[in-house]
């Protein structure tokens, strides 16, 4: 109970603080979007202008209906992986959350972090991207990515430089789609990803990832928010 | 000799069993309440709404203008050549 107490307290105290954003200019839906210019291959560039409308309504409705995501400016569109020994292209979103200093996510381990931060915000964007149906079965889509991105605990006080910390991951479409139908476990599903974790600039690796049911993003309500009159929020 | 040895490694286990459980109780409590923690934003709006008594919706606009406002650096991130290819 004094646990939960001062955590309260330090979440009031914190509240009272200065906030710290995460580094991520913002970004309206349109400029959320890879421009077509920046695709270096016909395959690319084909891709992005046959699913533009669609990937413009699906980052309004991320702007519009979950306010404590930011996409990162030009990071949702097809990508391959640096990695990728082959040409597979995924449908990529990069993801700023907006995860604020707070004491018990302080005390997490870094691993212990990244599934956290993977389960609550990392699965629910996979199936929001599972969602767009006609994107996934362009036969050019390999697979799905979500990149996340959030304040590393601790590096926002005076005097610090803040660093985000930031999970890439990468899986395939069968794998995605089976996880989400929970055909798949989550540890086989973790065992057939390729993810990366850096704090900062710097390359962690492949961290031990556990995956777990949090509903968080798709039921979460900012007080007093409203999205923009047409938003279709669901 | 011999008994401070036994007294420090005592001491030491302890320390590193109570470090243990409090992680392990952070951890469960951090899983278990979902909404434990929110974002930046809903609590800089609590705030605000409570300031003068009154409820005022909050905006998209809102939102981006309160976070530039308190944008005071740029957090070191990654960069996009390090994770994609293209």
């Amino acid at each position: 109970m004094s646990r939960l107490r001062s955590t309260v307290l330090g979440g009031l105290l914190l509240a009272a603080a200065p906030v710290i954003s995460g580094g991520a200019a913002l970004a309206a839906p349109e400029d959320a979007l890879r421009p077509v210019e920046k695709y270096t291959t016909v395959r690319e560039k084909s891709l992005a202008s046959a699913h533009r409308t669609r990937l413009l309504q699906f980052a309004a409705q991320i702007y519009n209906c979950l306010p404590w995501l930011a996409v990162y400016p030009g990071e949702l569109g097809f990508r391959q992986a640096r990695d990728n020994q082959g040409n597979d292209l995924y449908l990529s979103m990069w993801i700023w959350v907006d995860q604020r200093e707070d004491a018990s996510f302080a005390a997490l381990s870094q691993q212990r972090r990244v599934s956290a931060m993977f389960s609550r915000y990392g699965v629910d964007m996979l199936r929001r991207m599972a969602e767009l149906s006609d994107v996934l079965d362009d036969r050019n889509v390999a697979g799905l990515s979500v990149v996340l991105s959030w304040l590393k605990p601790g590096t926002s006080r005076p005097g610090r430089q803040a660093v985000n910390e930031t999970l890439a991951l990468f899986v395939d479409k069968a794998t995605a789609m089976d996880f989400l139908a929970k055909r798949v476990a989550p540890d086989e599903f973790a065992s057939r990803s390729q993810f990366t974790l850096f704090d900062g600039l710097d390359a962690v690796g492949r961290v031990p990832l556990e995956v777990w049911e949090d509903s968080f993003n798709s039921t979460y309500k900012v007080n007093s928010y409203e999205p923009p009159k047409g938003a279709q929020c669901q | 000799m011999r008994a401070w040895l036994s007294l420090a490694s005592f001491i030491g286990g302890v320390l590193m069993l109570t470090a243990a459980c409090a992680t392990s109780e952070e951890w469960s409590e951090w899983r278990s309440h979902t909404t434990h923690f929110a974002s930046g934003t809903h609590g800089m709006f609590s705030m605000r709404n409570n300031k003068d008594g009154s409820n005022p919706r909050v905006s998209r606009t809102d939102i981006d203008s309160a976070r530039q406002e308190n944008w005071w650096g740029k957090a070191i991130t990654v960069s996009p050549e390090q994770i994609f290819q293209n």
